[in-house]
């Protein structure tokens, strides 16, 4: 009887240390999963009083993303993901004021823009008997923009495998060479540079959740202003840091996990920025689930954003009228429904993002006039074999 | 300051050592779950972290970062 208990245990334990994500998901894994997903993402047209002049209508993105994960041998797994979008719209041109003194902002060609972006990158991981290590390389390429990097990392566990610590680097090299670029005085080829590093903590706390903290540090250096932009100079460098921080908790008798995310970044160009989200993941059944999303993020202005344009500043000195550099909130809510029917999970998504000066905690001295609205839905395929 | 933070960080470790129990390998089930992962579904939060890289200023957090973009 004490034997057969025992070999329950130890059959029990086995089982468990298979399971990908026992040790903080880091085990090799046992199948192929090919995944696919199909989104389309839209901006809300600027209104009228916005833009007096010229186009309303902005960005329509077509999103295709590929994914393979696969064991390779006893030890190794082989990731691949590949990405394709295709754009049209408009994006800010420049800014200006209206007769009545409130800043506008005029967008980019009566026609619009096209554009598309491919990216490919394959990795591999090699997975010991307390951790992993491994990498990744990549390339993205536009019309007018590309990007080579490389990336490294490993995680190791301590304490019986309660605690996990990763650290990881990454290196991009990029090029931007702007579309008629002689016609519009822009810029017609340039580099950039970011380099990267992380470092995390995971700790178990008990048997139904799990925290995580992470630390991570980017330095940008060359090309770094919109060259799309009549009147865009920021400083040829910039030093980013995030602070993140995840806690996971699964309700047993709800049969849903609660998933709490918190960052914080600041970087030199004068931003600092809080983002928080929530997920809540409820099971129904053995095959469904549903995942109501919410999230708000919170950011202060660039020391050198403008929300009129002036011409008159000598090209030396700082100035953007990018929207993405003002001080602004964002509220965004989303909603998924996820069949998983054995080999197969169908996951569908949609997402509202409202971005507004009023939403933001920070001081908004000088609001932008062009903040993003946008929707998204998402059609994800998995097939596992 | 020096002295705050020294105890903050005794503070948090000292937390983390008494909240976190001893959980063995067969008592992780719930964790193990799919959707107790960090990030249970991976094109979603590659495709989050690129919408929101091109549309806010921030960027960065758990992990280290890919290739740019000229997303305008």
């Amino acid at each position: 009887m004490k034997d057969s208990a025992s070999r329950n245990i130890i059959a029990l334990s086995t089982t468990a240390l298979a399971l990908p994500g026992i040790a903080l998901a880091d085990a090799p894994p046992t199948q192929s999963t090919i995944s696919y997903k199909l989104s389309n993402y839209q901006e809300d047209d600027l209104s009228r009083s916005e833009t007096p002049f010229g186009d309303l209508e902005r960005y329509d993105i077509d999103v295709h993303q590929f994914q393979l994960v696969s064991p390779l041998g006893r030890n190794m797994s082989l990731h691949v993901d590949a990405n394709y979008e295709s754009l049209s719209g408009a994006s800010p041109w420049y800014t200006s004021r209206s007769l009545d003194g409130e800043p506008i902002v005029n967008l980019s060609g009566a026609s619009g823009i096209s554009d598309r972006r491919t990216e490919l990158s394959i990795g591999s991981r090699y997975y010991l008997e307390n951790g992993s290590f491994g990498g990744n390389i990549g390339y993205s390429e536009e019309d007018d923009y590309r990007a080579i990097y490389f990336g490294f990392n490993t995680e190791k566990h301590y304490n019986n495998d309660l605690t996990t610590v990763s650290a990881g680097l990454s290196y991009s090299s990029d090029k931007v060479f702007p579309t008629d670029a002689a016609l519009f005085n822009r810029v017609e080829e340039d580099d950039k540079q970011s380099s990267s590093l992380f470092v995390s903590v995971s700790q178990i706390i008990n048997q139904v959740s799990s925290f995580q903290s992470a630390l991570s540090f980017t330095e940008q250096s060359g090309f770094l202003s919109d060259p799309y932009k009549l009147r865009d100079f920021r400083p040829d460098d910039k030093t980013q840091i995030a602070w993140s921080n995840s806690y996971r908790r699964f309700f047993v008798s709800a049969n849903a996990a609660l998933h709490v995310n918190y960052r914080y970044y600041h970087d030199d160009f004068g931003i600092s920025s809080h983002t928080s989200d929530l997920s809540w993941h409820q099971n129904l059944g053995r095959t469904f689930q549903i995942v109501p999303t919410l999230r708000y993020y919170n950011q202060s202005a660039a020391e050198f954003f403008t929300n009129v344009d002036d011409f008159l500043n000598p090209i030396s000195e700082y100035q953007s009228s990018d929207y993405r550099l003002s001080a602004f909130g964002a509220v965004s809510g989303g909603f998924s429904v996820i069949a998983d029917m054995n080999s197969w999970k169908i996951t569908l998504t949609a997402e509202r993002y409202l971005a507004n000066d009023k939403y933001s905690a920070y001081d908004v001295s000088l609001p932008s006039t062009a903040l993003v609205k946008y929707n998204r839905i998402s059609l994800g395929i998995d097939f596992r074999f | 300051m020096r002295q705050f933070r020294t105890t903050l960080l005794m503070s948090i470790c000292s937390l983390m050592l008494i909240s976190c129990a001893d959980v063995r390998a067969w008592e992780r089930g719930y964790l193990a779950r799919e959707e107790m992962a960090w990030a249970p579904d991976a094109l979603e939060s590659s495709l989050n972290d690129h919408i929101f890289f091109s549309k806010e200023a921030s960027s960065g957090g758990n992990n280290a970062a890919g290739g740019g973009c000229g997303c305008n």
